[in-house]
């Protein structure tokens, strides 16, 4: 029983690490706290739908479509909606970015306002039974697809001579400017990179929320969470953060009460916040004076 | 010379357009006004709206009801109660309708009722199901459907309708919708039956997984799982229990049809122990659903009709006898009294007769169940059946 608790656990905390990731992405790399990307998120699984059922593609075309799309419009976004106000006050973007939710929200609403629509599986196949342990393929998929990211992103951060320019001119724009980078350049390349980790996020998981307009905006505050107890800003504190929601949520559900497993994300946001306010992986931020 | 060709303008005014005294009745028409989440995540229940007005539409092309045809005004509400007191207020307002029938959403009639009752403007539910709606009662609402009070009480009935039925499991939202659910089952088991509720768990709205629920009724073993959840949520029990191999029969609410529970499962093996409560006379996909279904294709070509859209069909048509009854001279007060004096009526495509009385405007107090059976839905009365 424990054992099963574990496995739906860490899926479940894959699905709210891959979103917090992305968004991870995004602060680290501009600074902005993305509040839009669930509807991203959504707007990618979407994306994938129309290509594969409506349009027909054969899946690998239509995820890669999707992901294009969702590339396109990330940069899109920050060239139009956000690069105007970047040097207004923080709360301004964070705004637009609740913008772009409800104008991503509203136009899916538009067009499947009637709808919750089934995205099949990528792989179709009947439960995987591990010992006492049942997991389905698509739930192998998302702990997979969340760990190579994750990989993929610790490594381009860290070992990459790009990851660390980015990096750079996002603690210190002007600076980064002054030796001749394009930080803007730079930072609509990130929007366009995490609107694309959304598509492959909304890959993975539609097939297990089904697909709604709204699928988004419930995951963004699991991913919020994650993001808060890992550390903003610290790609592998959102990892673990959203590793350990899903699992707690599990264990609390079964042990302790089903009622509980809804509320757990708030109180983990409440209780880091007033305990550890830089998350479990995050450092203390200090300003020199 | 102004003021005579003033008069004589006005006068003219008055012989074109016969004035009548209740407003939303012309000569030759009568203006319903109909508000539902035709937008949003509720929108799959607003499908209902489509069903009410292909009556409607229908009745018209029969030359309408004492030389009137009826006039729909459609408004989204979102499931929103903020929505659905401006849909309102447009409606009575500036659309000037004779009565609405809508609604859809228990917070978003809630929410209208009492602006509604000051105005004396007859109100008509169309898909809202709880039994709260109609308590304080209001002389001016009056609900079609079976509220969840009943489906609450069915639901228990046909669980413990199977020889040796001990132990109900209960699941439930825990919103007031589902408490309330819960608590009528509760209440009606230890009632009824002397029986407690064995296990009672949660599961909240846009959870994605439910595998602590499943593995703690697969321990606990019950004979029944009583879901009071809404579509996706019960979808993900129904998919879920599957995955875990459990058999216990899992009885759904109103608000969940069985095909579209089927189509978001996406697997038919998962759906062979699920039943849902069922308001309709003909089983979905039947023949005899067919015409009803054909009815609403024929207004709405793009609409793909499912169990929802058939949920006010039988409200629209208990509309359509009263407005007969009330007669030719047609005031508010005369069609309210004509919905009360409504008894035993059988629309065709409820499974339980429509009655109201001048102390009652709960108008359906019966229901059944619906399953697949061979890959078929059936509609079931009782377990044996």
């Amino acid at each position: 029983m424990f054992a099963q608790l574990v496995a739906s656990g860490l899926v479940q905390g894959s699905i709210y690490a891959v979103i917090a990731l992305g968004m991870t992405v995004l602060f680290r790399s501009t600074g902005v706290v993305h509040f839009g990307y669930g509807a991203f998120f959504m707007a990618g699984a979407f994306a994938v739908y129309v290509f594969s059922q409506v349009i027909g593609l054969a899946f690998v075309l239509a995820f890669l479509a999707a992901v294009a799309v969702l590339v396109l419009l990330g940069m899109a976004c920050e060239r139009m909606l956000v690069r105007p106000i970047a040097h207004g006050p923080h709360v301004a973007v964070a705004m637009m970015t609740v913008a772009m939710s409800y104008l991503l929200t509203g136009v899916a609403r538009f067009f499947w306002g009637q709808e919750v629509l089934r995205m099949p599986p990528i792989i179709d196949v009947p439960p995987i039974f591990i010992g006492s342990i049942v997991l389905t393929a698509q739930d192998l998929l998302i702990i997979g697809g969340c760990m190579a990211l994750v990989v993929a992103f610790f490594l381009f951060f860290a070992r990459t001579k790009l990851g660390k320019l980015m990096q750079a001119a996002s603690q210190v724009p002007r600076g980064a400017a002054l030796v001749g980078i394009n930080v803007p350049g730079f930072h609509m390349a990130m929007w366009g990179v995490v609107a694309g980790i959304a598509a492959v996020a909304g890959t993975l998981v539609a097939p297990v929320t089904m697909l709604y307009p709204d699928m988004g905006a419930h995951l963004l505050i699991k991913a919020f969470a994650a993001m808060t107890f890992g550390g903003f800003g610290n790609l592998g504190g959102a990892v673990l953060g959203g590793l350990i929601i899903g699992l707690a949520e599990q264990l609390a559900g079964f042990y302790i009460s089903t009622a509980l497993i809804d509320i757990f994300a708030y109180l983990v946001i409440i209780v880091v916040l007033i305990v550890l306010p830089n998350g479990i992986l995050g450092k203390k931020e200090a300003t020199r004076v | 010379m102004k003021r005579i060709t003033a008069i004589l303008a006005a006068a003219m005014v008055a012989v074109t357009n016969p004035v009548f005294a209740e407003p939303g009745v012309s000569e030759d028409t009568i203006k319903i006004g109909i508000f539902a989440p035709l937008t949003g995540s509720a929108s799959i229940f607003g499908r209902a709206a489509f069903g009410a007005e292909a009556v409607y539409n229908e009745i018209n092309e029969k030359g309408g009801i004492h030389g009137r045809k009826i006039e729909v005004v459609r408004e989204d509400d979102g499931c929103d109660a903020a929505r659905a007191i401006s849909a309102v207020r447009k409606l009575t307002a500036q659309d000037d309708v004779f009565m609405i029938h809508g609604g859809v959403c228990s917070g978003t009639v809630m929410a209208v009722r009492d602006d509604l009752e000051r105005q004396n403007v007859p109100f008509v539910i169309l898909g809202a199901a709880s039994a709260g709606i109609v308590k304080p009662f209001k002389k001016n609402l009056f609900q079609p459907i079976p509220n969840s009070d009943v489906v609450a009480t069915q639901m228990v009935d046909f669980a413990m309708s199977r020889p040796g039925t001990a132990k109900i499991a209960l699941i439930s939202h825990t919103d007031e919708w589902g408490e309330t659910n819960s608590r009528v089952a509760t209440e009606h088991l230890k009632n009824a039956y002397g029986l407690d509720i064995s296990l009672k768990l949660a599961l909240e709205r846009s959870t994605t997984d439910a595998t602590p629920q499943i593995l703690q009724l697969r321990n606990a073993q019950p004979d029944f799982v009583l879901a009071m959840l809404y579509p996706a949520e019960t979808a993900l029990l129904v998919r879920d229990a599957h995955k875990f191999g459990m058999t216990t029969p899992i009885l759904g609410n109103f608000g969940v049809s069985l095909e579209d529970t089927r189509d978001r499962v996406g697997d038919m093996a998962a759906m062979a122990n699920f039943y849902t409560f069922y308001a309709y006379e003909p089983a979905l996909s039947s023949p005899e659903i067919e015409p009803w279904t054909k009815m609403i294709a024929k207004y709405f070509p793009d609409h793909r009709a499912d169990t929802f859209s058939y949920e006010a069909m039988g409200g629209a048509l208990a509309v359509i006898e009263a407005l007969k009854q009330a007669g030719p001279d047609l005031t508010r007060d005369k069609f309210i009294g004509a919905m009360e004096s409504i008894t035993d009526f059988q629309s065709g495509i409820l499974n339980t007769p429509i009655t109201f009385s001048a102390d009652n405007h709960a108008g359906v107090n019966g229901g059944a169940m619906i399953a697949y059976r061979d890959g078929k839905p059936t509609v079931l009365k009782t377990w044996s059946e």
